[in-house]
């Protein structure tokens, strides 16, 4: 069994490097890899398991594209620029506040979403603009964006990372606000003020002046959809057995619906809902291919091989090297990595003694940084185009990432480390 | 190539795609209805004496996918009423294995037994994405092999969609995860009003109470890297049952634990049902390696043998909570287990209540059925009258 499966393995991993090394995608290499691998399982592997497999995040995915909808509709009425340009207005004098709302701006998206790069698209240029304005470097805007982007995936209430290896270890998503909203606000915070705290005054006219505010753009007219998303989800936990089932797609849609009703200018659905799936098709897609190899590695034992390999390693080895291991697998597949790591090691956590709730709680924390690392950048190459940075992507941006990063993976492995005594955190939610 | 030609070649590209991609579709949806279509086949034993169908304790589930039967075995006599749960989750194929064995082969001399297979029929209608289980197994018999559909753990989305946000049990109001709205053993006692599994549960529910069943049997499985395992679960009420089943056991035939029902976790039968009803409720777990996550390749011998080589590894390394060898844990041994341990529980409850008996003939003893494997005790639908078979 251990020799099939290391050949299956072997397989996958040979057809994933020659595809890319082709230059194909790294959606299309990775089902290149789980179709190449469940034939090399030989018998069993059939179109039902390609289907089985592509709906495993399904719901996850139909969240996705129905929160980025949502966010993209807010931003197409002006919504986006009216918040920004607000704070700009407002807090120019004060750069502690303007840094402390453009950092939770910044966490909106990712959060309401579970992706990094929604936050990049949404609202990372406007950030950057901002930030520029304010004296702080390309490299470092850049770096803020996507470090903040990272923090916004990791943040609650969605966190697709933790969601996946919760579903793959039966666990209830039950607990994590807390934990999560802890990390990634510190993270986010700590990423904002260390490298945007030195810079220059902002010049609050010339910024006013580049971001066009629409006139009839009101405060209600923003803050509206997102009361009906909160009360929605509010109500659904309020009332649970009175208020209908929705779902949250259907309440993102429902927000979105609202954000078009009341959107001082006409907004484009269709289009808008062509640019999200076109925005998102990679995203989407990699969901689809990640749910396809995870049912070809089940099915061939790769998974098991994977698993075994990672829980008979001693405790204090991996928890000493999650903060390399989660975001390197991270660059390397992306999502999957959660159900191939988190899954094994939450299970090995919780029988020893480790409170697996706080732990996969930081190890989602860590896995977003990954976005940065190659093969795959995702999030890393999406903050480079919206900030138009032109620097080295190594020397320049990512180097300006590492002392927030290592904060970060750092502050997340001791939160693994002591998450007996964080058990409090579990409390909201 | 020119700028023409490489757009004529990324279309064909894109139309090969798309049609190859409709093609797996077509394949894929064939299987799928094969699968949810599947009818297995039961031969309705000596001690049957009526097949029912849930909706007859509670109307609205009539036409739903979880309308499942429930089998009455009644000996006439007076003493205890039995409820047996088989296929609460169906990737456990020995629980519903186990209740079918019952309806095929028990037959009361007092009291009454009730036996759901699949209690949780919808989810017997889908396997769990992302995991590669078999849609099938067999069981070989003397006349042949009798061919099973393999489930899920969760009530399948075709039934029971979309989940809330947060899933809120009632009437608890504990938190779980949204999944967990569509798992009928997280659905206890249930709502009239509520999702598919909730009023599932509120349908036994109803018959428990209106049919003042004393006991209620829930049968499950559990991976080895899952700490209830190889267990009885007891709400307080039955506590004395399962102590002694245990302690008789374990001394006698194999080794059970027994715990007791955590009052703060709720949704389960063994706490729910003893809490709001007058009935009390037992929860048994086998093992089964065939849901352990360090598990080899995912396949129909490894769900019916239980043997493993990752898992003995992970055993070795001591990772799990109950112990794995070559020989694996077989099918014929997960559903001796729940079968011993049934006789067991009545042989104890008449000790305990005398006054309410339970006697059971007909079934198997633990050794017989290890030795001559499951499909010993089913009998051939073809050799029967066409109105002793039922189908699941």
């Amino acid at each position: 069994m251990l020799n099939h499966a290391l050949l299956v393995l072997g397989v996958m991993v040979v057809v994933f490097a020659v595809a890319s090394r082709l230059k194909v995608s790294v959606e299309l290499s990775m089902l290149l890899a789980a179709i190449a691998g469940g034939l090399a399982h030989g018998s069993g592997f059939s179109a039902r398991h390609v289907v089985d497999g592509a709906f495993t995040y399904f719901d996850v995915t139909l969240i996705f594209l129905s929160a980025t909808f949502f966010m993209n509709i807010v931003k197409e009425s002006g919504g986006v620029d009216y918040i920004v340009g607000g704070i700009v207005k407002r807090f120019h004098a004060n750069r502690f506040l303007c840094l402390l709302f453009l950092t939770f701006i910044l966490l909106i998206p990712g959060a309401l979403t579970g992706s990094g790069s929604v936050t990049v698209l949404v609202v990372g240029a406007l950030a950057a603009k901002v930030l520029s304005e304010m004296g702080i470097p390309k490299e470092k805007v850049t770096a803020i964006i996507f470090l903040c982007a990272a923090m916004s995936a990791a943040a609650p209430p969605v966190n697709l990372w933790a969601m996946m290896a919760a579903a793959g270890s039966n666990m209830p998503y039950v607990g994590f606000i807390g934990p999560l909203g802890a990390l990634s606000v510190l993270g986010a915070l700590f990423s904002m003020f260390w490298l945007g705290w030195k810079g220059s005054p902002i010049d609050a006219a010339k910024v006013a002046a580049s971001i066009k505010v629409d006139a009839r753009m009101r405060g209600w007219r923003v803050g509206l959809p997102f009361a009906v998303l909160i009360a929605l989800i509010a109500l659904s936990r309020i009332f649970p057995h009175d208020f209908p089932i929705l779902g949250l797609p259907l309440c993102f849609m429902l927000a979105a619906a609202t954000a078009a009703a009341v959107s001082a200018t006409k907004v484009p659905l269709l289009r808008i809902a062509r640019d999200t799936v076109d925005s998102l098709l990679p995203l989407v897609g990699m969901m689809i291919v990640v749910g396809i190899l995870v049912q070809a590695m089940s099915l061939s034992g790769v998974r098991g091989l994977i698993s075994l390999s990672v829980v008979t390693l001693p405790l204090a080895v991996i928890i000493g090297a999650l903060f390399v291991i989660l975001p390197l697998s991270e660059g390397l597949v992306q999502y999957a990595s959660a159900p191939l790591l988190g899954v094994p090691l939450i299970l090995l956590f919780n029988m020893k003694g480790i409170d697996p709730v706080v732990a996969l709680s930081a190890m989602a924390v860590m896995w977003p940084l990954g976005d940065i690392l190659p093969p795959t950048l995702v999030v890393g190459r999406a903050a480079v185009m919206v900030t138009g940075y032109d620097g080295s992507y190594y020397k320049g941006f990512v180097k300006a990432t590492l002392v927030p990063a290592l904060f970060i993976l750092a502050l997340s492995t001791l939160v693994v480390i002591f998450s007996g005594q964080l058990t409090f955190l579990k409390a909201l939610g | 190539m020119k700028k023409s030609e490489q757009g004529k070649t990324l279309i064909a590209a894109k139309a090969a795609g798309l049609v190859a991609w409709a093609a797996v579709m077509v394949f894929a949806g064939v299987a799928f209805r094969q699968h949810r279509a599947w009818k297995e086949p039961v031969v309705l034993g000596p001690g049957v004496t009526a097949v029912r169908s849930l909706h007859e304790w509670f109307a609205p589930l009539k036409g739903t996918e979880n309308d499942c039967n429930v089998y009455v075995l009644d000996s006439g006599l007076p003493g205890s009423t039995i409820l047996v749960l088989g296929g609460t989750h169906p990737e456990e194929p020995a629980t519903n294995l186990a209740a079918e064995l019952l309806v095929e082969n028990a037959k009361p001399t007092s009291g009454k037994l009730l036996v759901a297979i699949h209690t949780n029929r919808s989810a017997s209608t889908v396997t769990r994405p992302g995991e590669a289980y078999p849609q099938f197994y067999s069981i070989k018999t003397a006349w042949g092999q009798k061919k099973y559909r393999m489930g899920d753990r969760s009530a399948n989305p075709l039934d029971s969609w979309p989940d809330p946000e947060t899933y809120v049990h009632y009437p608890s109001g504990q938190m779980l995860a949204y999944m967990d709205i569509r798992n009928i053993n997280r659905t206890w006692p249930g709502r009239p009003n509520g999702l598919l599994c909730e009023r599932t549960s509120y349908g036994f529910m109803q018959m428990i109470r209106k049919e003042k069943v004393d006991l209620v049997i829930d049968y499950h499985e559990a991976e080895l890297e899952y700490p209830v395992i190889g267990t009885i679960v007891a709400h307080q009420k039955a506590q004395e049952v399962a102590a002694m089943v245990s302690m008789d056991l374990s001394a006698s035939q194999f080794r059970i634990g027994m715990e007791v029902s955590p009052r703060t976790l709720h949704g389960l039968t063994h706490r729910e049902i003893g809490d709001f009803s007058d009935a009390t409720a037992l929860l048994f777990e086998s093992p089964e390696p065939f849901l352990d996550r360090v598990r080899g390749a995912t396949n129909e011998a490894l769900l019916l043998t239980g043997v493993d080589e990752f898992v003995q590894r992970a055993g070795k390394a001591g990772l799990l909570y109950w112990p794995i060898d070559e020989k694996g844990w077989p099918i014929e041994v997960r559903v001796g287990r729940h079968i011993a341990t049934t006789s067991k529980v009545f042989e104890v409850w008449n000790l305990l209540y005398p006054e309410k008996p339970i006697a059971v003939d007909g079934l198997p003893g633990y050794g017989d059925l290890a030795a001559k494997g499951v499909g010993a005790y089913f009998a051939d639908p073809a050799s029967v009258a066409k109105d002793r078979v039922a189908f699941e």
